[in-house]
């Protein structure tokens, strides 16, 4: 008899923790949805910004982007030089 | 001659009991795992250690004062500390008798104020507590630790994919039905009579199926402290293991053609939303579920930190330095659960079983979630990303990604798999706030 309260119990934890964890996740779901509208009309710009920006960088000729490259592992390669000392 | 005599029944050798033994293979074999296989090693070292530190007799590295001047004490102490207790020794019985039987009164029904004299008296012939046990006291006993963990791992996880497309939040849900099928399995082989599990204990042993270490320690720790060397030690094989066990189980509920479903690229999310999204998630959490609040708290904490971008000294604190010091004291905690008496027991082989159900569970389910989303949304969803609901971040995620690129080598569902994943550690700390708030 108290095997079957427990199983019951067990059951009605199931439902409930499943439910819960639904009801709150699509809570969670619809806000997120909401809150990226909003952050989405009220801040349009900054995002297209930074997607131009990303874009540009790219079409810089090759020869420049070796040489800055380059630079780069000198300056690399100098600092950690003098760190190992 | 005498010395010798009692220099060898202080020795390890002497007092080294069956279950001791065994349980420093069981240390020795984690270890094994951890650095052989590779299992979890960051913390299947410290636990495996912890449980060979705290099988080593005579030592008592893992029990508090009171149950170590119960196994070692004079028999004039005995008698002092069964008044306290409230208790009377049997005159005619020997001081091993004695031991056991107050070993008994003293871990079952006798108030705590008895237990708190008793334990002053302990303390007063010079005992104290190991230093396992101190560990484990601090450490998990208080909360603190899974909490801090779970702060790192918020200050580790990046939202972007989950608020590109919030709709997989409901992988991560629905995976979660391994924690509460196993839970119901526990029960269900308890009034079968196969094994002994109390509602408490079946919910922490269904945590398993969260797939998330820090919330199976904080679950048990409050639920069910007893089985939590099992359980810790469950919850980390398995993760370790999640790249045996979820392909079989994916393969299996879809078709090749599933398997090859591309899915459209995710937008990009703006910084804004990032740091909204941790406040948004506190405040439905203090709104819908207090008892989750400690671990959500704690996650969305860490996540602001990484997300506000000025507190760069913190962020990367609590995702490198503190969550490394907490995860030593962590394991050493685990470690010192498993101690032979509690740790050698039917019940384990329940546990480890059990957990290894919810982990399929929990993956069939976010699988099957996923088909079902595909049927009603128009936009693609592999269902292969609905099994990284299970938490195990980044792990789950990766196994997604590769059973993916088998199908089809130029579809990465990585990005794309880490937004249930991410769901999964809400939904799980979700279960638990659950679970904690009907048993607790």
């Amino acid at each position: 008899m108290q095997d079957l309260e427990l199983l019951q119990e067990g059951l009605a934890l199931m439902a409930l923790g499943m439910g819960v964890v639904f009801v709150f996740l699509t809570v969670l779901v619809i806000s997120v949805t909401l809150m990226s509208k909003l952050v989405g009309r009220f801040q349009p710009a900054p995002v297209a910004v930074d997607t131009g920006k990303k874009s540009s960088p790219s079409s810089v000729p090759s020869a420049q982007n070796d040489e800055v490259m380059a630079v780069i592992s000198a300056a690399v390669h100098r600092y950690r030089s003098t760190r190992r000392r | 001659m005498d010395k010798l005599v009692t220099l060898w029944e202080g020795s390890g050798l002497y007092n080294l009991e069956l279950g001791q033994a065994a349980m420093i293979m069981v240390g020795l074999l984690l270890l094994y795992l951890a650095i052989y296989k590779k299992f979890e090693p960051l913390l299947l070292v410290p636990i495996g250690f912890g449980g060979i530190l705290a099988n080593i007799p005579e030592a008592g590295l893992a029990i508090s004062a009171l149950d170590q001047a119960i196994e070692v004490a004079k028999p004039a102490v005995l008698q002092q500390i069964a008044a306290a207790l409230g208790a009377t020794l049997d005159p005619l019985a020997n001081a091993e008798a004695w031991r056991e039987s107050l070993k008994v009164i003293a871990h079952d029904g006798v108030a705590p104020d008895q237990v708190r004299a008793a334990r002053d008296i302990a303390v007063g012939v010079g005992y104290s507590d190991g230093m396992l046990y101190n560990f484990y006291k601090v450490a998990i006993g208080s909360g603190i630790a899974p909490l801090i963990i779970f702060m790192g791992v918020g200050a580790m996880t990046d939202f972007g994919p989950l608020l590109a497309n919030p709709r997989t939040l409901f992988l991560g849900a629905a995976a979660q039905f391994g924690i509460f099928a196993t839970l119901f399995g526990a029960v269900a082989l308890t009034s079968m009579g196969v094994m002994d599990f109390s509602l408490n204990q079946a919910a922490a042993i269904g945590i398993i199926g969260g797939a998330d270490g820090p919330t199976s320690i904080y679950v048990s720790s409050v639920l069910a402290p007893e089985l939590l060397g099992a359980i810790a030690v469950a919850a980390y094989a398995y993760m370790a293991l999640v790249p045996l066990i979820q392909p079989p189980i994916m393969r299996l509920l879809t078709t090749d053609k599933e398997r090859q479903i591309k899915m459209t690229q995710l937008r990009p999310v703006s910084k804004l939303e990032k740091i909204v999204f941790p406040l948004m998630l506190l405040i439905l959490v203090a709104l819908f579920l207090p008892d989750a609040a400690p671990l959500l708290g704690m996650f969305c904490f860490g996540n602001l930190m990484r997300e506000c971008g000025v507190v760069e000294r913190l962020s990367d604190t609590a995702q490198n330095a503190l969550i490394n010091i907490v995860t030593i004291i962590l394991g050493l905690s685990v470690g010192s659960k498993l101690m032979a008496e509690s740790f050698l027991a039917f019940e384990t082989l329940g546990i480890l079983g059990l957990g290894i159900v919810a982990f399929g569970i929990g993956t069939a389910a976010g699988v099957l979630m996923a088909k079902l989303m595909n049927l009603v949304s128009k936009m693609p969803i592999n269902p292969l990303i609905g099994a990284a609901g299970v938490s195990a971040v980044p792990m789950a995620a990766r196994v997604a990604n590769k059973v993916g690129l088998e199908s089809n080598p130029h579809n990465f569902l990585l990005m794309h798999a880490m937004g249930p994943n991410v769901a999964g550690v809400i939904g799980s700390a979700v279960a638990a706030g659950v679970m904690i708030k009907y048993l607790g």
